[in-house]
């Protein structure tokens, strides 16, 4: 008993000081901003993520129907969590802490940004500041950009990454990148991250049974993991690099939690047959009762006729 | 050779007196009246309580999203159990040839007849829609357990009532004759009931066969009914319900509830109907037997159903065993297995204590201790959900029944004495022709010695 209670205070203890503990951001990422400015497109984009990854436990946005948990996860709308600045958002979605999961892997920037732009919108003192110059610091002044291809003959893909200023391209050298492939839930990472060669290339190679659409399409987005020094450049291309898959419903065939039409046959056969056979000995017995009244009948009638 | 006996004197002879004990209680008297107009007004007053569910919702019990399966499930896994015991003595103890059980038999089938039909009805009072009832009908699924506990139950109720029926239809036609002084239309139920039946030869025959076809039937039915009942838990994955022996654990309690639920039937008609001539001492001895054997198979499968979890002690189970074993419901736990079944046990071994009295008094504990097992198996597995909920105010996760529950719960218990107050009353409690044909056997083999 005495341990419970040193356990439960011990745990108490333990939550009130996260609930206590303000949530430290980095001062070198408290000033990121996003790269594009927010508007209908990146707000409706930013709902749909937010259904997806946030609600079943922040609940809807100014509703204040957030889950019940230690410490409360919070309503976005409210002042506590909009008096974070955007590069403080764009953080603590990006890392998570304690029960709030780490989303860096799961989204790409362009989607978190594109939440707190759906975020953003429940605040109506927000003002959008944007950072003015998408250039990278190793290769000032050009403009870093990105092609994708499938090569089907070994399977692999390739990304290849080069700076472009003015009429001149030079292939971007060195540079870390990640290859993704979107799912409903999420990014599906591609192999591990690769550097590019002396030709800016890197080269993927896709996993077996990398599920596409039914046409074997997947839309793959390349970026750079050190957007710091490269740049948020990143490129989205549909390729024809996976398996032609055409889902089948759940519902669509027998299935034990399909409806009664679409029960397993055994189990259909092995009630009917139990019901028949029940049915039919009861049958038999209510003969048997009716056998009785005529034999009695029969016996009355010739006793009447005597 | 028996068969010829009932054209003889000695048959007619027997006939006469013992129909003359039995048909002393088949009357509609004061005291009947009395009785069920306390059991009428105890009714209304439950049902009330029904009214106030039917109004304000489910809300008004004790069941919450965590614990969904109340007293009601509870009370109504009881009462299949219970209604088991028919099936036990008519079929597996008449079908070996047991002869002691010929007094008894129609008595279980009164308990069958009425714990079955109200168990239907105790699903219904758990169901927060009682109107949408008929859409399992409409919309049923054939997968679902809940479909096939509706079907057997219907199934065993009915061959039930035919098993209670049939050994009837000979006594209906005695006594339709010797019934003056009684209201005009009991007799006109017996004239109607006994379908024209006049001893003969030819109909005792029939009757044999559709007996015997019924007492076939009703044992694969039996263990169907309470086995779907236990498959009720068993189908889902949750600590404490997931066993693969509840079909049978289920069953042998069945057994158990219901066997001392005829033993205390037995001791009040014997006394309050003066029929200490037909239930006698050796059958109260032989069916103190019958509950200490069950009783021993029931122990056996609770040791099973409680060491092999309790051995292995998975995460979930393990919450669940230390609830019952040392936990909230210990008391209940440990109350109900050593007064509900070890010392019964260990008592009934005595042969003093299987005299009628003191078997009455372990019956009623044991017969109580039957519900509060169910409630056991029912309850406390609701209470460790795989998803644990937080910060949510104690009773929606601790379920306590509530007194508008515990109302409809007696209504149940009400309607059921209700039923075995009227076929016992109304109808010969004890069947009439086969112990006048077992005296007069008995008799002509003494004279032929």
């Amino acid at each position: 008993m005495r341990s419970i209670i040193l356990i439960l205070t011990f745990l108490h203890l333990v939550f009130q000081s996260i609930q206590g503990q303000e949530w430290k951001v980095p001062d070198d990422k408290k000033g990121r901003l996003s790269t594009f400015a927010f508007d209908d497109n990146t707000r409706m984009a930013g709902q749909k993520l937010y259904t997806l990854n946030c609600m079943s436990c922040h609940g809807t946005p100014g509703k204040s129907n957030y889950l019940n948990l230690v410490p409360a996860p919070g309503d976005p709308a409210t002042e506590k969590i909009q008096r974070n600045n955007d590069g403080e958002i764009f953080y603590k979605i990006s890392v998570g802490r304690g029960q709030m999961p780490s989303f860096r892997s799961v989204l790409t920037s362009d989607e978190v940004w594109n939440i707190i732009s759906y975020l953003r919108s429940f605040n109506k003192l927000y003002r959008q500041q944007v950072k003015s110059v998408i250039s990278s610091t190793a290769y000032p002044g050009s403009t870093i950009n990105m092609f994708i291809e499938h090569i089907s003959s070994d399977t692999s893909i390739v990304v290849t990454a080069y700076a472009e200023k003015e009429s001149s391209r030079v292939p971007v050298t060195e540079a870390g990148i990640k290859l993704y492939v979107h799912r409903t839930f999420g990014h599906q990472v591609v192999d591990e991250e690769k550097v590019t060669d002396k030709s800016g290339r890197a080269v993927f190679r896709i996993p077996e049974k990398m599920h596409g659409d039914s046409d074997g399409n997947i839309l793959v987005s390349a970026r750079f993991s050190d957007e710091d020094v490269f740049g948020t450049s990143s490129k989205d291309t549909v390729l024809a690099a996976g398996i032609k898959t055409i889902p089948v419903s759940l519902v669509a065939e027998r299935a034990m939690w399909n409806n009664v039409r679409k029960a397993p046959i055994w189990i259909l056969l092995t009630y009917c047959l139990g019901v028949i056979v029940a049915l039919s000995f009861i049958v038999l017995v209510m003969v048997k009762i009716r056998d009785i009244y005529i034999v009695g009948k029969y016996l009355e009638n010739k006793a009447s006729e005597n | 050779m028996a068969r010829s006996l009932y054209n003889t004197d000695l048959y007619r002879e027997k006939l006469e007196s013992v129909s003359a004990d039995v048909l002393r209680n088949v009357r509609i008297n004061k005291g009947f009246l009395v009785w069920m107009g306390i059991l009428t007004i105890s009714l209304a007053a439950c049902l009330y309580a029904y009214t106030i569910q039917l109004q304000k919702g489910l809300g008004v019990t004790g069941l919450r999203d965590a614990t969904s399966w109340g007293m009601y499930i509870a009370t109504f896994v009881f009462f299949v159990a219970t209604s088991l015991i028919g099936m036990l003595i008519s079929s597996v103890l008449g079908l070996s040839g047991t002869k002691w059980i010929k007094p008894i038999t129609r008595i279980a089938e009164i308990i069958a007849v009425a714990f079955a039909a109200v168990a239907g009805l105790v699903i219904i009072s758990d169901m927060g829609r009682p109107d949408r009832f008929p859409y399992l009908f409409l919309y049923g699924r054939i997968q679902s357990p809940i479909l096939w506990d509706v079907t057997v139950v219907t199934t065993y109720l009915f061959v039930s009532l035919m098993l209670w029926f049939i050994p009837l239809i000979p006594d209906l036609a005695i006594s339709k004759s010797r019934l003056e002084g009684r209201p005009g239309f009991l007799i006109k139920i017996y004239e109607i009931l006994s379908v024209k039946w006049v001893n003969h030869d030819r109909q005792f025959q029939i009757m044999h066969q559709a007996m015997r076809i019924l007492l076939i039937l009703i044992v694969p039915l039996a263990f169907a009914i309470h086995t779907v009942t236990s498959w009720l838990f068993a189908v889902t994955p949750r600590a404490g319900w997931d066993s693969t022996i509840f079909g049978p654990y289920f069953i042998s309690g069945a057994f158990v509830s219901g066997t001392a639920a005829v033993i205390i039937a037995m001791y009040f008609f014997r006394e309050n109907y003066k029929l200490q001539k037909y239930l006698t001492d050796f059958h109260f001895e032989k069916i103190g037997r019958v509950l200490a054997l069950v009783s021993i198979i029931y122990i056996y499968f609770n040791i099973n159903e409680f060491i092999v979890p309790g051995y292995k002690l998975k995460t979930h189970e393990a919450i669940h065993l230390k609830e019952l074993f040392t936990g909230h419901y210990a008391w209940l736990f440990w109350g109900v297995q050593l007064a509900g079944l070890v010392i019964p046990v260990a008592l009934l071994l005595i042969k003093r204590m299987r005299k009628p009295l003191p078997l009455l008094l372990i019956s009623i504990v044991v017969f109580a201790a039957s519900w509060f097992k169910r409630y056991l198996i029912v309850v406390p597995v609701q209470g460790h959900p795989y998803l644990p909920i937080q910060n949510v105010p104690v009773e929606w996760m601790v379920y306590k029944p509530t007194i508008i529950e515990t109302s409809v719960t007696m209504a149940s218990m009400i309607l059921v004495l209700m039923i075995i107050t009227i076929l016992s009353k109304l109808f010969p409690v004890v069947p009439i022709w086969e112990i006048a044909e077992e005296e007069a056997t008995v008799n002509e083999e003494i004279e032929h010695k």
